[in-house]
């Protein structure tokens, strides 16, 4: 019952987009990952307050399985996706799919990949890995995330698999049916970037996008109410750089691979203000990653009063004017 | 970004970062984590703290282990409830020592579950008093029966 694909392992900045790229690729459609991420109008902005999370916290990128979805429907591509309430059933597929030598994404949560360094295992329900083979107790994973192929064993993938929580994985596995080669990518990345605009600076909804980066800046000055003590919010603090960099975005919460994309953009489109757009996104990526240094050194050298923190609102609430008029400019332009 | 101002050499965590090549074109470039390279120290020993300050409140009576495992793995009220299959007001009571001690060896086997600990680890912290822990053989074996573990320590020859 061993069977390992020959699976071409590349790391990618995000596992979502990572993933359907690998994939895609596999299938012969030649895409790159920032295309993936564009098309999609993965670009988000929003400020959550949950129970679900021990802390008010952001997230940079829409919701997960959006990018799928968007990316399907926009470009004709059919995935064959299953939910499994039953576990065995669950892992019979799994293997079913496996040994019939076709990779196949899961959806896991984040912190049973014990192949990742610990102090970077967190629960997160929303991690996407391929699984390119079995070889004995283990199933052999490609993790966007990791420099090589690796090797999980399968009791981890089970418990990752059924973790239940919130935003449950339920054994979610998708792969692909059907993948046109030839595809004019130009319609698609209108669409991308109109939703893009949309979804940053057109919803009625006070978290979410430019105004989602304004609610952030006025709330992050109030997070040493919210923390136990010092260490604790200097710990938050410092997740600030942990999401915007090394939370599978490609830097600067994900403003580095928009920047490319428009930079491919504006080539299949022959659009040349799409060109400056990019550069102008590029120079937005860097201040965001000003903010991720900042927020780690003062949380490092726990410098946290209330001169500190409303810098580092200042800083967030630039960053807002800044994305305001550069969605305002770019939705005049496609 | 440019890819030599973001190079990072730190090898056990690294990612892809879309940066400015020579050639003014964007692509990914693979490179360490800064934060991870410079402030892991301070990440660990921050979290020592809160392990010994979490501890030492159960000791005294006033938090549960239930309590002590989600803030240390970070997670959030409403995640752990649907997580173990409980309400949100039955969750509380089991931060609190009166509310843990009512609890039935199946529910403390969920909790055990999602904090993907042994069981035993819901009634006791083990601590190894050196801080080089190098020349330890430590070994936690699974057995047929599922309330109950093996823990070998030995020292490396």
């Amino acid at each position: 019952m061993n069977n390992i694909i020959d699976f071409q392992h590349r790391m990618a900045a995000h596992c979502e987009t990572g993933t359907l790229t690998a994939l895609f690729n596999y299938s012969g459609l030649k895409i790159t990952e920032p295309l993936v991420f564009g098309i999609a109008n993965g670009i988000f902005f929003g400020y959550l307050e949950t129970d679900n999370f021990p802390f008010p916290t952001f997230i940079v990128r829409s919701r997960p399985g959006q990018i799928r979805k968007n990316i399907t429907s926009r470009l004709g591509i059919k995935l064959k996706e299953n939910t499994y309430k039953d576990v065995a059933k669950g892992e019979a597929a799994l293997d079913k799919l496996i040994l019939n030598n076709i990779p196949t994404a899961a959806q896991v949560d984040f912190f049973y990949m014990d192949y990742m360094p610990d102090w970077q295992r967190v629960h997160i329900n929303v991690h996407f890995i391929l699984v390119t083979g079995i070889k004995d107790d283990y199933y052999v994973v490609s993790d966007s995330y990791y420099p090589k192929i690796s090797e999980l064993k399968k009791e981890s993938m089970r418990k990752a698999r059924w973790a239940g929580g919130h935003m449950p994985p339920k054994g979610f596995l998708f792969y692909p049916e059907k993948v046109p080669t030839e595809i004019d990518f130009r319609k698609p990345i209108i669409k991308g970037i109109k939703n893009a605009c949309r979804n940053m600076i057109g919803l009625p909804v006070p978290f979410i996008g430019v105004k989602g980066i304004y609610k952030f800046a006025n709330k992050v000055k109030e997070w040493p109410l919210l923390a136990r003590d010092t260490e604790h919010l200097s710990h938050e603090i410092m997740k600030i750089n942990i999401l915007l960099e090394d939370q599978g975005t490609g830097g600067a919460g994900f403003r580095f691979m928009y920047a490319s994309f428009l930079q491919q953009a504006s080539e299949i489109l022959g659009n040349n203000n799409l060109a400056d757009m990019s550069k102008r996104m590029m120079l937005n990526g860097d201040e965001w990653r000003k903010i991720s240094y900042f927020a780690a050194k003062i949380g490092k050298n726990r410098d946290l009063g209330p001169d500190k923190l409303a810098e580092l609102s200042e800083l967030i609430r630039k960053r807002g004017d800044e994305e305001k008029s550069f969605f305002t400019d770019l939705k005049k332009m496609v | 970004m440019k890819e030599k101002e973001l190079y990072v050499d730190f090898k056990p965590q690294q990612a892809v970062y879309y940066v400015e090549k020579d050639d003014s074109s964007y692509g990914p470039v693979v490179s360490g984590s800064q934060l991870s390279h410079d402030y892991l120290d301070d990440f660990y020993a921050k979290r020592k703290n809160l392990e010994k300050s979490l501890r030492d409140q159960i000791a005294n009576n006033e938090i549960s282990p239930v309590y002590y495992y989600m803030l240390l793995q970070e997670m959030g009220i409403g995640d752990l409830a649907s997580r173990v299959g409980v309400f949100k007001f039955t969750l509380k009571k089991h931060f609190k020592p009166q509310g843990f001690k009512k609890l039935s060896l199946a529910m403390l086997k969920k909790y055990a579950d999602v904090f993907d600990v042994p069981l035993s680890s819901m009634l006791q912290v083990i601590i190894v008093k050196e801080d080089d822990k190098s020349n330890l053989e430590i070994e936690k074996m699974k057995t047929k029966n599922d309330c109950f573990e093996l823990f070998k320590i030995g020292v490396k020859k």
